[in-house]
């Protein structure tokens, strides 16, 4: 397997990626309406925004909606900044590859 | 590079892209919220021309306000998988809103004052209508909506011109293309993109 030295081994997971997208592009998303847009289950859905709240990539608030339990996901300054830079490096490599 | 991890690199750009505008695509519906507010004028112009009655137009925006509002109150409620709120659709609302909170003052301020006239209602009633089409339309690079805009400008502009009569036509065919034959459009786009997602869930 070649060796990826540049890109962020946290964002670089496709759920974890698509997760820190959805995020990117709305004030906040529920735990089900994350899962309804990735198809994941909820064991490997909770699981990689775990790991995403460990690097500080996404906050998490948990409340009562009409004595229902709501899980809010939201995306952090450095959630989005490390997002920004990843993009960046994807496009330096695809960059160097078409000098290739 | 390998054209294995080069594919690799161009397939997460792409689901970067997806996503994203995935998380911005909206299920709620706003395609009737136009023909709701384009029956309402047209019933508080039929009202002012059958009677007369100066605070016709107030009566039935101030009507049709709390209906529409009891409405999309009543909707959400029963719309338990909302979609979560992005910059675009806070930037669309406080266009619409700054709007209405224009008009509200304005008219009442203009008929207070004296200085109300049908051209002047029209005219300005068209302007603010065309703003508020117009900027949604270009943040949503919506080209039917821009359309719209361009017509409720040229509504505006014709106001300002030939007899009261003539006025009250524009009014009303601006009314029909812009609300009612827009909104329909809308309502027609929303229900596909509603059987779309439910042949995906």
């Amino acid at each position: 397997m070649p060796e990826l030295p540049e890109l962020n081994p946290v964002i670089h997971g496709k759920l974890r990626l698509a997760l820190l997208s959805l995020l990117a592009g709305v004030d906040e998303a529920e735990f089900t309406w994350l899962r309804a847009k990735t198809g994941s289950t909820d064991g490997n859905l909770g699981a990689q925004l775990l790991k995403l709240e460990e690097a500080g990539y996404v906050s998490v608030e948990k409340k009562f909606v009409q004595r229902k339990p709501q899980t809010l996901y939201r995306m952090t300054e450095t959630g989005r900044a490390a997002l920004t830079e990843y993009v960046q490096a994807l496009r330096q490599l695809l960059g160097g590859a078409i000098g290739d | 590079m390998t054209e294995i991890v080069e594919q690799e690199l161009k397939d997460r750009l792409k689901l970067i892209e997806t996503m994203i505008a995935e998380g911005r695509r909206t299920t709620e519906s706003w395609g009737w919220v136009f023909v709701f507010w384009g029956v309402a004028y047209y019933i508080a112009i039929a009202w002012t021309a059958f009677n007369q009655w100066p605070w016709a137009w107030l009566v039935t925006m101030m009507a049709a306000w709390i209906m529409c509002w009891a409405i999309i109150r009543s909707k959400r409620k029963n719309q338990p998988k909302q979609s979560p709120g992005t910059t675009i659709g806070r930037a669309i609302y406080s266009i619409w809103a700054a709007m209405g909170v224009s008009l509200c003052l304005l008219l009442p301020a203009l008929g207070f004052s004296g200085r109300f006239n049908q051209h002047v209602f029209v005219a300005i009633v068209a302007a603010m209508l065309a703003v508020a089409n117009g900027a949604s339309g270009m943040i949503l690079r919506w080209k039917a909506q821009i359309a719209s805009a361009m017509v409720w400008w040229a509504a505006a502009v014709a106001a300002c011109f030939g007899s009261d009569n003539q006025c009250t036509v524009v009014f009303v065919v601006a009314i029909f293309f812009c609300q009612i034959v827009f909104g329909i459009y809308g309502m027609i786009l929303e229900s596909r993109l509603r059987r779309q997602e439910a042949v995906h869930a």
